[in-house]
């Protein structure tokens, strides 16, 4: 199978909270699974989910809090229309949208969290490398 | 900057800098300086002569220009400004790995460098609407641009540069031809090249052209000033042996109107146009949209204080460097607009568009009087209604 690479974006909260307990299980995740922080889902813009298909991810999983947890207020909302708009702009790429999913969590959803890895990485496994990778003429830095 | 200072000594003399007299009519007439910012096209042509070791006022001077041409034209001397500003932001991208504050985090940059993806397989085309007629293969293409990412990147601020390319169209199947619109077109690859990413243009101009060739396209029209730009001066700079023909849209339909004989509708209205500096600074097409407008039985031009080849930026270039000094530009330029009391606004090209799109919903705007936005195709479109085949029905009056 051709190696694929998978980023995950979690929230700080719920997902990360996950994340941690599941480290602390010595619980296995996909090796070729990275991990990106941000605050809030709120802060996942357009531009940070195109950068990752740029600079070489198959897939990217978003981590999220449930809307109703959210310490921020606005977050999901903020976050979700990004999300669709970038679906959209995926789609015209050839990317293709199923290679970016969300997945919410409560803050004790650890093996929930470890499966939606699990599964995603999976998918994108059988669906091999994402066709709209740049060539070697990356951006400098 | 001593690795380097062979190169950017050869930058400067290509450019003219040396002419320099250092008389401030650059700086006194550029928007970026006026709006308060702490840019000056006159020091930093006097920095990189006199004080090269003073990088960090160069290399972060480099990418605040708007390259919107202003300064050039009140140059005196001849110093070739905007050119050294792209030369030298290659440079400095490529060996530093520099580059300016990208808007929207570099959004729209990564999706243009995704297009370099030799695999690119692209659904783009959603957007034609069922009376539009294109083809796969001819002699001559539309050019889209961008404009299907924009509509959804900019949906948040009701942005639609789509109506350039459907209105494009309109108007060419209007005027007889039915355009090759490729499904594998890419960006053209301005944005990257302003903003200093050379190798991933000179990619992005290769694959186009060589869809393009493939497609048996002898020439390329397109409505965007930018890729009319690119296509027509820097991708044969990268392209050996390019020969295609590059074509404005609205020339194509100024020739179009001439050949054919077809009449727009009349329509009573006010109306006042937005240059794009890179069709009247730097393709000096100031006259041609004009006399478009001008053969539309009742409508008024009224420009602005500062049109055609002194017109005012829109405010931001190439996605990088949009701050309070751009929103700035902005809403002076829908002062002008508005002291015209036009209804209309119309602009030529989708980035004006954008940008004026977003200034438009500007708190600072708020109570203000309204003014309608709308791309220069759309109105000749709306004003040139299709007759039935080969009569150009109530429109030959
Ligand atoms: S090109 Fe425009 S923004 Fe740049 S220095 Fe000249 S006038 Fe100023
Ligand atoms: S307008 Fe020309 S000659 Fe005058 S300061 Fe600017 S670059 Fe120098």
């Amino acid at each position: 199978m051709t190696p694929v690479s998978i980023l995950g974006i979690a929230c700080n909260w719920s997902p990360y909270a996950c994340y941690h307990a599941a480290g602390r299980a010595e619980l296995a995740l996909p090796a070729n699974f990275r991990l990106m922080r941000v605050m809030c889902m709120g802060r996942i813009n357009q531009a940070l989910i195109l950068k990752a298909f740029e600079h070489g991810a198959d897939g990217v999983i978003l981590l999220e809090c449930v809307d109703a947890d959210c310490r921020y207020g606005p977050g999901p909302e903020v976050g979700h229309t990004n999300v669709d708009r970038v679906r959209r702009l995926l789609r015209f790429l050839g990317i293709g949208q199923e290679r970016l999913v969300e997945r919410a969590f409560a803050a004790d959803g650890r093996d929930e969290l470890v499966h939606a890895v699990w599964d995603f990485t999976r998918a994108i496994e059988d669906m091999g490398p994402n066709p709209a990778k740049p060539g070697s003429a990356r951006e400098a830095s | 900057m001593s690795d380097i200072s062979q190169k950017v000594e050869q930058i400067i003399r290509e450019h003219n800098l040396h002419l320099c007299l250092e008389c401030g009519k650059c700086s006194a007439s550029c928007p970026r300086m006026l709006s308060g910012k702490q840019y000056s096209p006159r020091l930093l042509a006097q920095k990189i002569i006199a004080s090269p070791e003073d990088e960090g006022y160069i290399e972060s001077a480099v990418w605040e220009c708007l390259t919107c041409g202003l300064c050039e034209e009140r140059c005196p001397s001849g110093v070739r400004f905007v050119d050294f500003i792209l030369r030298l932001r290659s440079l400095l991208a490529a060996v530093k790995g520099l580059k300016g504050y990208r808007a929207h985090d570099g959004a729209v940059h990564s999706w243009m460098r995704i297009m370099t993806a030799p695999g690119l397989k692209q659904n783009r085309l959603e957007w034609l609407t069922p009376d539009l007629r294109t083809t796969q293969e001819g002699p001559v293409a539309f050019f889209v641009g961008c404009a299907p990412y924009f509509d959804v990147f900019f949906s948040g601020i009701g942005v639609q540069t789509l109506a350039f390319a459907r209105d494009g169209l309109r108007l060419m199947n209007r005027l007889g031809v039915d355009p090759v619109v490729l499904a594998e077109e890419r960006c053209c690859g301005h944005d990257l090249l302003w903003t200093g990413d050379s190798a991933n243009f000179a990619e992005l101009s290769r694959l186009n052209y060589q869809a393009f060739r493939q497609a048996g396209v002898k020439e390329i029209v397109t409505a965007c000033p930018e890729c009319f730009q690119v296509w027509e001066r820097f991708v044969p700079e990268v392209v050996e042996g390019f020969d295609l023909k590059v074509t404005l849209l609205l020339d194509f339909v100024e020739r179009g109107m001439k050949t054919s004989g077809l009449r727009f509708s009349p329509l009573k209205t006010r109306v006042t146009y937005q240059d794009p500096c890179r069709l009247a600074r730097m393709a000096d097409r100031v006259e041609g949209p004009r006399r478009l407008m001008g053969m539309i039985e009742g409508l008024t031009l009224k420009e602005m204080d500062n049109s055609g080849r002194s017109a005012l930026c829109c405010g931001n270039s190439s996605f990088i460097n949009c701050d309070a000094y751009s929103k700035r530009i902005q809403l002076e330029r829908l002062d002008e607009a508005r002291r015209t009391k036009a209804e209309l606004l119309l602009t030529a090209c989708p980035k004006c568009h954008i940008h004026l799109a977003c200034a438009l919903r500007d708190p600072h705007t708020l109570g203000q009087p309204g003014i309608e936005l709308r791309p220069l195709p759309s109105l000749l479109a709306e004003r040139l209604p299709a007759g039935p085949e080969g009569d150009p029905g109530d429109n030959a009056r």
